[in-house]
């Protein structure tokens, strides 16, 4: 660590483990509810772990790219953060707004549109502090005395998702255009802004574990986001085959839904690639598991599953069913989630001068946790194909079938407790190396940067 | 060897184009929806179900247009599937309906909030959605039409009975399990028990399951009589879906 103001990272990966935490509780809620135990309906009906399931989702995942940003950034622009104090704020307010929209779920106070349920009010609060994020980074990257290809493409990821945050805003009251303005931001994250921000985590990931020329990899990375846009951006229109829109989307979402793949393929080769490339050993070798793994499992998860239910035709019968919650599970981890682990796993020795990297505990993590991830896959794509043939194929009555694949659910539940305990385990090595105390010194974790 | 700047423009041409592309499309759907989502009939009144829906986070549960959770049933047909007397029904009392079933938010809502969801629910049905909910292709293979050897009567089946009768019970196969199935209720069950029973079940049968449905009596008798013909042996027609 070379800058005194990234240790503002460690704050964001902590509370990124809290809710991360939190999101596995309301998780299990609602396996428990679909296996039929919905003892805490009075009080936690399904919609609102449902809501608070999603949003710690995002909330995590943002709180992670902060963290990474507030991290990678002054390293990059070979400067201090402009302002500390300005982050702090910053976390402490999306804090507040996390818990007022948690507490409002609870209190059926929402706006029930998938993904997006945070209240207005909230909304607009979510819209400043990022604004003060996007400024904190953006004039550090501007003052920098260094302006790197990976650093401006993880700023423009982190604009473009702020600026994409707005069409969600947007009010109609035909709700076919108010579904089509929702996809904008959660498809556009997804599979295109977010994907900025984890080609640019990757490439700072891949630059600093591997050695190989920065020239090299940010090439490469140009060429990954350059086809994520070539496909995800009209791949919103796997979005629009079946809400009200016209019958041409079932085309242009076809055909370049059926490219997302290849973006996703990119990544994954690009790390494999530059890991065997490689002639360093990097001694972090928990970080670079956790970033080639999140380039492989992303490419199952987002490209390959994604792939298996867009094509129109399958859509059809699969729109709507728990065969978007077996891909959506997957990819999200994969794509999302373990590149924070991996930046987290990177920076933690880097913030605390303590090299916790190779211990069997963070090596658990890995393997558990994926395994778990893995597992709870199976266990939806099991539930939803069956789903989507007694329910679309044959015709039986919703209830009915859900009473036929309740077994699955405890499938879910045994695979979610596997990963959980990875999970606790990446939790447990995160605390282990304690708080960044004092001054690093950047000369004795001079071998891990 | 493709170098950088080849790379950075092929990221920066690639990336404006398809943003164009994006908002022409845009800008062409937003002309087009208002005729395929009827918005002629998007009444005030649709429009406050509309804002219910939202409000109370419906789609945390169900799927409307298929967008939603899967915890509860898909809803874009439902006004076709189950008729307005049932959605009300089930919006005044969720677990009435379904008694001992998977729940539902007990709500609490104004006659009109109920009358506002109704029309917002049978503005979703009228849409043209591409074909979807798509037609259940594996229906006749589930459900044989005949059997050799059986007599096969073809009853027609009331609107009602696929509306109400058929969410709990089930008939050859087709509709729910909350309650038991109807084959050969005929046998068991004449016509004047059927009236009674359809009437007032809690007064025949005191602390039974099946609720007092929303019916009128010239539905009730259309329904008895059905169910009366329902003799062993005798099969009702097989209908599309409409579970």
């Amino acid at each position: 660590m070379k800058y005194q103001s990234q240790k503002i990272a460690y704050y964001f990966f902590a509370v990124a483990m809290l809710l991360f935490l939190l999101q596995i509780v309301y998780g299990f809620i609602m396996a428990f509810a679909h296996m039929g135990y919905d003892v805490l309906h009075p009080v936690i009906p399904f919609n609102a772990a449902r809501a608070s399931h999603n949003n710690l989702l995002v909330l995590w995942l943002l709180c992670g790219f902060m963290g990474a940003a507030y991290f990678i950034i002054p390293d990059e622009a070979d400067r201090e953060l402009v302002s500390i104090p300005l982050a702090v704020v910053q976390l402490v307010t999306l804090v507040l707004v996390a818990v007022a929209a948690l507490v409002g779920f609870h209190a059926n106070w929402w706006e029930g549109r998938k993904f997006l349920e945070i209240p207005r009010p909230l909304d607009y609060l979510v819209v400043v502090n990022v604004l003060l994020f996007i400024a904190n980074i953006g004039l550090t990257l501007w003052r920098g005395r260094r302006h790197t290809t990976t650093s401006i493409v993880l700023f423009m990821g982190l604009f473009s998702a702020a600026l994409l945050y707005l069409p969600g805003m947007i009010d109609t009251i035909n709700q076919t255009m108010d579904s089509y303005w929702r996809w904008w931001v959660v498809h556009l994250w997804v599979e295109g802004v977010w994907e900025l921000i984890m080609g640019a985590l990757l490439a700072y990931l891949l630059i600093k574990l591997t050695g190989i020329d920065r020239e090299v990899i940010e090439k490469w990375l140009y060429v990954i986001v350059g086809l994520t846009f070539l496909s995800g951006i009209l791949g919103t229109g796997h979005h629009y085959y079946y809400i009200g829109t016209p019958r041409y989307w079932l085309w242009v979402g076809g055909i370049f839904s059926a490219l997302e793949p290849l973006a996703f393929f990119g990544m994954a080769v690009y790390a494999v690639a530059m890991v065997r490339r490689s002639g360093r050993r990097h001694p972090n070798v928990l970080a670079l598991f956790w970033t080639v793994g999140s380039a492989i499992m992303s490419f199952v998860g987002a490209g390959f599953l994604g792939f298996a239910h867009t094509l129109p035709q399958v859509n059809l019968y699969t729109h709507g069913t728990l065969v978007t919650a077996m891909h959506g599970h997957l990819a999200f981890w994969g794509a999302y989630a373990m590149i924070v682990l991996a930046t987290i796993s990177y920076c933690m020795p880097l913030l605390t001068g303590r090299k916790l990297y190779e211990t069997g505990m963070a090596t658990f993590a890995f393997w558990t946790s994926n395994i778990g991830m893995v597992s709870m896959t199976a266990a939806f794509a099991v539930a939803g194909v069956t789903q989507v043939y007694l329910e679309r194929k044959v015709g039986m009555d919703f209830l009915a079938v859900q009473e036929e694949i309740q077994i699955h659910f405890l499938g879910l539940v045994l695979a979610a407790g596997l990963f959980t305990l990875g999970v606790l385990a990446f939790i447990y090595t995160f605390l282990q190396a304690g708080r960044p105390v004092g001054e690093v010194n950047p000369h004795a974790t001079a071998e891990l940067a | 060897m493709l170098s950088k700047s080849a790379a950075r423009a092929f990221f920066l041409i690639g990336t404006i184009a398809f943003s164009g592309i994006f908002l022409w499309l845009t800008i062409d759907t937003i002309k087009r929806v208002p005729a395929q989502t009827k918005e002629e009939n998007l009444t005030p009144q649709v429009v406050h179900g509309k804002r219910l829906w939202e409000q109370n986070n419906c789609m945390g549960c169900h799927t409307i247009l298929g967008e939603g959770a899967y915890y509860a049933p898909e809803l874009t047909k439902v006004y076709d599937r189950r008729g307005p007397a049932f959605i009300e029904a089930m919006l005044r009392d969720p677990e009435a309906l379904f008694p001992g079933q998977r729940r539902m938010v007990q709500y609490d809502f104004t006659d009109e909030e109920i009358q506002a969801l109704v029309a917002f629910l049978k503005w979703i049905g009228e849409m043209d959605l591409n074909g979807f909910p798509p037609e259940p292709s594996l229906l006749p293979v589930a459900v044989p039409q005949s059997t050799s050897g059986e007599v096969v009567a073809a009853i027609k089946r009331p609107k009602v009975y696929n509306q109400l009768c058929i969410a709990c019970h089930s008939l050859g196969g087709q509709g729910g399990t909350v309650g038991p199935p109807l084959d050969g209720v005929g046998s068991r069950r004449d016509y004047d028990h059927l009236v009674k029973w359809l009437t007032n079940p809690q007064q025949m049968k005191p602390g039974t399951l099946m609720p007092k449905l929303p019916l009128s009596p010239a539905d009730i008798a259309e329904l008895a009589s059905f169910l009366s013909q329902l003799k062993q042996g005798n099969r009702p027609a097989a209908e599309g879906n409409k579970g």
